[in-house]
C-alpha cells in the first residue's frame, strides 16, 4: 500500500542540513508501525514526505501504486483527503467549530452530506466515548477528549493509513494510554494501516513493528506484538 | 531605565513591533495622515485669516473707527458733520468700487476713492513709498490709478500701463501711477482720487464708508454716541477695523470648519485604525502576556509599556504628519488656492509655517488620539486572566460583549445631540452626533456580525462553513479588522449621498432659475458694469426676441449689525413668480396695502429669522420701507442671503435705473445663434458682457461646484485606504495566530485553493459587514449632514438624493477588494510553512 523508496531529503542552504538519508520503508494494508527517534531527527518530515505534503529531494514515496512526486499539488490533496487521516499532538481541532462538525470535516471535504454522514460521525462518536460532547465547542474539551475526538476525525472518512504524529505528547499518561488502545482498536475494525511517530517505548509498543529513526537514517527495530 | 525594565520593553513592546512592523507603520501612518490634513488646513485657515486681518490693517490704517452706511452708500453731506465732530482727529472719505475690467473676461478689481491728503495723514506709510513721484499729489491726476503689489502681480501690470475699466458700457483708461507696497495697501485693489471715483463712475455725492482716527483720550463708547446722533436720515453702522476683520472672517467660517472637520474624520479614522490595531495585537497575544504576568511583570507595568509605546508611535505619527502638514499647507496654498478654498483663500500668500506652541499641541493631539486608540485594548491586555490565557483554546473567553443597554443609551444620545441649536453659529452639535454614532456602531458590530451569520444561509460548501464558523467565533476579531471600514465607508456614503443630493439639486435648481432662451449679463453686486433702460429696450425689439425681463443687483440691509444682503430687482410676474424661483415656503396671504411684497431667499430667512408672512423693515440705500415676506426661496448663489424684490418698486425708491441681467424669451422661430449675433452686434466694441444659454450657465455651474468638492473625494478615497489596511491587518493577524489550524486544514484535505478560497470569504464577508453597517450607518449620517449640518453651515436646502448605482458599485468594490485584500495577507496560509506550523519540530 505504502511503498518508501530511497527517500532524502535536505533543508537549508547554508548549511545544508540533510534531515533523511536514503529512508526506505514499505507498509501493507491493516499495518500498524511506531517510529521512534530523538527530536530533530526527521520524523515528521518522514510523514509529510508520505501525506505527500512535501516533496523528497531524492526517492520515491509511493501510495497505492501512485507515485506522489508526480502528481500535482491538487492530485496530492485530493488522495490525502480520501485515503488519510491524522491525529497531531497538539490535536488541532478547529476552535469554531463544534466537535460533531469537526470530526465531520473529512465526510464534508469528500462530499459525504445529510444521513449517510450524520449516521458515521454518530458511530464513530459512539465508538471514540464522546456522544454525549457531540455539541461542545473544543475549548470546553479535556486534552484527552480532545485527543479522542482527532482520532475520530482521522477515521471518520475509512481512511487506509493514519498517520498520528505525537499524539499523547500533551496527554497525562492515563489519557495516553487511553486514546492509544482506542486508536489501535479502530485501525484494527477497520483495516486501516498506521504509522505512529513518538518518543515514547510505552506508546510505540501499542504498535506491530517499532522502527527507530536515527540521524536522517531509519532501521528496524524489535516487533513487539503479533498480529491479531 | 533599569536592565530588567528595558529586558520587559523589549520583550512585550519592541520586539512585537519589530516583528509587525507593517502594521505598526500603518498605525503611525494613519496618525501621520490625520495630523497633516488637521495641520495644513490648521495652517491655510491661519493663513486666510492673517490675510483678511492684514488687509483691513492696512485698509484702515490709523483709523480707531469706520462709519459705514447700512445700506449701499452714504450721502457725502455727513462728511463735513463727522469731521468737525470734537474729537475727530482726522476723517477720511472712502468710496469703494468694483471695477469690472474691460480687456479681461470676468476679472474685476476693488478701486478705492481716497482724499490724498487726508488718507496719507490716516496712512503715513504711504509717503515712504519710494516712488519716484509724490502719491499724494499724483493721485489728484483724474486719470491716474496707484495699484497694490498684489494687484499689480495679479494683472501682470507695472508703472506707466494702462489699467481699463468698464462703467456701464464705457471703458474708462487709467494710467498706473505706481506700485504700493503691502504696508499701505495689502489686498489687491487700486488707489484713485475720491473726486475721480465719483465722477467717473456715477457716484457723484456718495461715499462708501469714512474712517476716522480719534484724539487721544476720547474714548470709542463716547465717540459712537455722537455719531448715532449726527445720523441725518441715514442708518449708520459704525464699527472697529476688529468688528471690519471679524465679519470678513465670518463670511467664510462655515467653509473653514468644514474643512476642519474634514480633517478630525481623517484623525478619527487613523485613531480607529490605531484602535483596531493594537486590540488585535492584544488579542493575539494573550498568552504571552499571560506567561509574562506569571514570570512576574506586573500588570500595571505591562499597561504603562503599552501605553508608552503607543505614545511614541502617537508622537513620531505627529511628527510626520506636522512635516507632512506644512508642506501641503504651503503646496495648497501656492499651486490650489482658489480651486479648494472656494474663493476664500489667497493664492497669493506668503510660505506659513507653525509656531513651536502650535507644533506642540499637534503633537499632543497625535499622542492622544493613539493613546485614546490604544487605552481599551491596553487596559484589557493588562487584565489577562493569566490561567485561562494560558489554556489552549483560549480565543472564545476573550469576547466580551457590548452591554446592550449602553449600546441603545449612545445611539439615542447621537440623536438627542442633534436637538442641541447650532453653537456659534457651528454646526457643532451634528458633528458631535456623527461621531457618537459612529462609535456606537463601532461598539455594536460584534452583536451585528454575529446576529447576521446567525441568519445567514447554509450550505455544503465546506470552506464556507468553517469561514463562516471562524467569524462567528472571533466576532471582536472581526469586529475589529472591520471597524475602520465601517467608519470609513459610513464616511465615503454619507458624503456621496450628501454632494449626490446636493449636485442634484443645484442641477434642478439652476434649470428652475434660468426659465429664458438667453442671459445677458454686465457686471454684478456693487459692479461698476452695467446697462442702461434704452439698451434694454433697444434689444427688446431685435428680430427672435419674444419678450425680456431685467434685473439690477444691489444691497439691502435687514439688520445693521449684520452685513447686507444681496437685493435682487427684476422686473417679473408676481403670479408667474413660481416659473423661476424654486419657492420653499409661501405667505397664505397677499402683501398688506401700506407693505411692499419681497421674496427672501432661505439663507437670509436664517439668517434674519424670517418665515413667510413675516413683516421686516429694510434699508435699500437711504430709503426704509416695510416690507411683507410673500414666498422663501432656494438660493446657491447668495450663502449670505439675498432677496427678491419688484424692479418697479426698487427704482420707485431709489432711482437706480440700471440693468445688470436682461433675460431674453425667444420667438418659436427664431435662431438662438442669430438673435445671439445680434445682441452682440449691438452691444458697444471693448466692452465685457456675457451672454450665455441656460446650458451654459448650468455646466459652469456644475464644473464649480465639483472643483470645490474634489478635496472631498480626495479624503474619502484615503479614508477606505485607511478602511482596507485595516482588514488586510486583521486578516494577516488572524492567519498568523491561526496557522496551526491551516496546517491541519491541509493535512486533512483542504487544497491550497480551497484555504484561499475559505480566506476570500471570510474577507469578503467581513467586507459585507462592514459595508452593510456602514451603508446604514452612512445613511444615516448624510441625513444629519444635509438636513443639519449644511443647513446650520451654509443655510442651503436640498432634497435627498441618493446615488444608488454608485453606493452599488462602491460596495460591491469594496467587498470585492476586502475578499481580494484578504487573500493576499493570508498568502503565506496557503504556503509550506503553514503545513509544518503543526508541529514545528522536524
Amino acid at each position: 500500500m505504502l511503498l518508501i523508496d530511497n527517500v532524502a531529503k535536505t533543508f537549508g542552504s547554508q548549511p545544508a542540513r540533510e534531515v533523511l538519508s536514503d529512508v526506505s520503508l514499505r507498509i501493507c494494508a491493516g499495518q500498524y508501525i511506531a517510529i521512534m527517534g530523538e527530536s530533530g531527527s526527521g520524523k515528521s518530515t518522514l510523514l509529510n514526505l508520505i501525506a505527500g505534503l512535501d516533496l523528497p529531494d531524492r526517492g520515491r514515496v509511493i501510495f497505492e501504486g501512485r507515485v506522489l512526486s508526480e502528481l500535482d499539488d491538487s492530485q496530492r490533496t485530493i488522495l490525502r483527503r480520501a485515503h488519510l487521516g491524522f491525529v497531531f499532538q497538539a490535536f488541532h481541532l478547529l476552535p469554531h467549530l463544534s466537535l460533531e462538525r469537526n470530526v465531520g470535516l473529512p465526510l464534508a471535504l469528500n462530499g459525504i452530506h445529510g444521513a449517510r454522514a450524520q449516521q458515521r460521525i454518530d458511530e464513530i462518536l459512539d465508538a471514540v466515548g464522546l456522544s454525549s460532547r457531540r455539541r461542545s465547542m473544543p475549548a470546553n474539551l479535556s486534552g484527552g477528549e480532545m485527543q479522542r475526538a482527532a482520532v475520530a476525525r482521522a477515521l471518520v472518512h475509512r481512511p487506509k493509513l493514519v498517520l498520528a504524529d505525537e499524539p499523547t505528547g500533551n496527554l497525562d499518561a492515563e489519557s495516553a494510554q487511553e486514546v492509544l488502545a482506542l486508536l489501535r482498536i479502530q485501525l484494527k475494525q477497520d483495516g486501516a494501516a498506521g504509522i505512529l511517530v513518538t518518543h515514547s517505548p510505552a506508546a510505540a509498543e501499542t504498535t506491530d513493528e517499532i522502527f527507530r529513526l536515527h540521524r536522517g537514517r531509519l532501521s528496524a527495530s524489535t516487533s513487539v506484538h503479533e498480529t491479531i | 531605565m533599569s536592565a530588567a525594565a528595558f529586558v520587559v520593553l523589549d520583550a512585550v513592546v519592541l520586539r512585537p513591533m519589530r516583528r509587525n512592523l507593517a502594521r505598526t507603520t500603518l498605525a503611525v501612518l494613519a496618525i501621520a495622515l490625520g495630523i497633516a490634513l488637521g495641520s495644513s488646513i490648521y495652517l491655510i485657515n491661519r493663513s486666510a485669516a492673517d490675510e483678511i486681518s492684514l488687509a483691513a490693517r492696512s485698509l484702515y490704517g490709523l483709523a480707531d473707527l469706520s462709519v459705514e452706511s447700512v445700506g449701499e452708500t452714504l450721502q457725502d453731506t455727513l462728511y463735513p458733520s463727522i469731521a468737525r465732530l470734537p474729537g475727530v482727529a482726522v476723517a477720511s472719505p472712502e468710496i469703494e468700487i468694483e471695477a469690472r475690467l474691460a480687456d479681461r473676461p470676468r476679472a474685476s478689481i476693488k478701486l478705492i476713492g481716497v482724499d490724498a491728503f487726508r488718507y496719507a495723514e490716516m496712512q503715513p506709510a504711504i509717503a515712504r513709498t519710494g516712488n519716484d513721484s509724490d502719491v499724494a499729489l499724483e493721485l489728484l491726476n483724474p486719470s491716474s490709478v496707484f495699484l497694490s503689489a498684489t494687484a499689480a502681480r495679479e494683472l501682470g501690470l507695472s508703472k506707466g500701463e494702462v489699467l481699463n475699466v468698464q462703467v456701464g458700457l464705457r471703458v474708462e483708461p487709467l494710467e498706473i501711477a505706481g506700485v504700493l507696497p503691502a504696508n499701505v495697501l495689502r489686498e489687491s485693489a487700486g488707489l484713485i482720487d475720491i473726486a475721480t471715483a465719483q465722477w467717473k463712475f456715477d457716484r457723484l455725492g456718495r461715499l462708501s464708508r469714512i474712517n476716522l482716527r480719534l484724539k487721544s483720550g476720547v474714548s470709542l463708547k463716547q465717540m459712537k454716541s455722537s455719531l448715532q446722533q449726527l445720523q441725518q436720515g441715514q442708518a449708520l453702522r459704525i464699527t472697529t477695523p476688529g468688528e471690519a476683520t471679524d465679519d470678513a472672517l465670518r463670511l467664510s467660517r462655515a467653509y473653514r470648519a468644514n474643512l476642519t472637520a474634514l480633517a478630525l474624520v481623517a484623525l478619527f479614522t487613523g485613531g480607529f485604525l490605531v484602535y483596531s490595531t493594537q486590540a488585535l495585537m492584544a488579542l493575539r497575544r494573550r498568552r504571552e502576556f499571560a506567561i509574562l504576568h506569571a514570570l512576574g511583570v506586573t500588570r500595571l507595568q505591562q499597561l504603562w509599556l503599552n501605553l508608552s509605546a503607543t505614545a511614541v508611535l502617537g508622537l513620531l505619527g505627529s511628527a510626520i504628519g506636522i512635516a507632512l502638514g506644512v508642506l501641503l499647507a504651503n503646496v495648497g496654498l501656492r499651486t490650489l488656492g482658489q480651486a479648494v478654498g472656494a474663493g476664500y483663500f489667497s493664492q497669493n500668500a506668503a510660505p506659513v509655517n507653525l509656531h513651536p506652541v502650535e507644533i506642540a499641541l499637534f503633537a499632543a493631539v497625535g499622542m492622544l488620539v493613539a493613546l485614546a486608540g490604544a487605552l481599551r485594548p491596553s487596559l484589557e491586555a493588562s487584565k489577562v486572566s493569566t490561567a485561562a490565557a494560558l489554556k489552549a483554546g483560549d480565543v472564545l473567553s476573550a469576547y466580551s460583549p457590548a452591554n446592550p443597554v449602553a449600546l441603545t443609551l449612545a445611539f439615542l444620545l447621537g440623536i438627542a445631540v442633534l436637538l442641541v441649536p447650532p453653537i456659534a453659529g457651528l454646526p457643532l452639535p451634528g458633528y458631535v452626533s456623527i461621531a457618537i454614532l459612529l462609535i456606537a456602531t463601532v461598539a455594536a458590530m460584534p452583536a451585528f456580525i454575529r446576529a447576521v451569520l446567525k441568519i445567514r444561509p447554509k450550505t455544503n460548501f465546506v470552506a464556507y462553513e468553517i469561514a463562516i464558523a471562524e467569524l462567528a467565533g472571533t466576532a471582536r476579531y472581526a469586529a475589529l479588522s472591520v471597524s475602520a471600514i465601517v467608519v470609513s465607508f459610513s464616511l465615503m456614503v454619507a458624503m456621496a449621498i450628501m454632494v449626490s443630493s446636493f449636485r442634484t439639486s443645484l442641477d434642478e435648481w439652476t434649470q428652475k432659475m434660468l426659465p429664458a432662451d438667453l442671459y445677458l449679463r454686465v457686471g454684478y453686486v456693487g459692479q461698476s458694469a452695467h446697462m442702461d433702460e434704452s439698451l434694454a429696450r433697444s434689444l427688446a425689439t431685435l428680430s427672435g426676441v419674444s419678450r425680456i425681463e431685467v434685473s439690477r443687483l444691489s444691497e439691502a440691509s435687514l439688520n445693521p449689525e449684520l452685513p447686507p444682503v444681496v437685493l435682487i430687482a427684476r422686473s417679473f410676474d408676481v403670479d408667474a413668480i413660481e416659473d423661476s424661483l424654486w419657492i420653499t415656503a409661501k405667505a397664505t396671504a397677499r402683501a398688506p396695502d401700506d407693505t411692499t411684497p419681497i421674496w427672501v431667499s432661505e439663507a437670509a430667512a436664517d439668517l434674519f429669522d424670517l418665515a413667510a408672512g413675516d413683516l421686516i423693515e429694510m434699508q435699500v440705500g437711504e430709503a426704509r420701507l416695510e416690507t411683507f415676506v410673500q414666498g422663501l426661496w432656494r438660493d446657491y448663489e447668495h450663502q449670505n442671503g439675498a432677496i427678491l424684490i419688484q424692479r418697479d418698486t426698487y427704482t420707485r425708491l431709489n432711482g437706480d435705473r440700471a440693468i445688470n441681467t436682461i433675460w431674453f424669451w425667444l420667438s418659436e422661430d427664431a435662431s438662438l445663434r442669430s438673435v445671439r449675433d445680434a445682441l452682440v452686434a449691438n452691444l458697444p466694441p471693448g466692452v465685457q458682457y456675457d451672454i450665455r444659454q441656460p446650458g451654459e450657465i448650468r455646466q459652469l455651474s456644475l464644473r464649480a461646484f465639483d472643483r470645490t468638492f474634489a478635496i472631498t473625494y480626495v479624503l474619502e478615497i484615503v479614508a477606505v485606504a485607511i478602511g482596507l489596511f485595516g482588514i488586510a491587518a486583521g486578516i494577516s493577524a488572524q492567519v498568523l495566530a491561526r496557522r496551526g489550524e491551516f496546517g491541519a486544514l491541509r493535512h486533512i484535505g483542504f487544497t491550497r485553493g480551497q484555504i484561499g478560497g475559505m480566506l476570500a470569504i471570510e474577507g469578503s464577508v467581513l467586507g459585507a459587514m462592514g459595508v452593510l453597517a456602514g451603508l446604514a450607518m452612512g445613511v444615516v449620517v448624510s441625513l444629519i449632514l444635509i438636513y443639519i449640518v449644511n443647513r446650520q453651515s451654509f443655510h442651503w436646502s436640498m432634497d435627498l438624493h441618493a446615488p444608488v448605482s454608485l453606493l452599488t458599485s462602491l460596495a460591491l468594490a469594496l467587498v470585492a477588494c476586502s475578499a481580494l485584500i484578504a487573500l493576499l495577507s493570508g498568502r503565506q496560509a496557503m504556503g509550506v510553512d503553514v503545513v509544518r506550523a503543526v508541529k514545528e519540530d522536524w
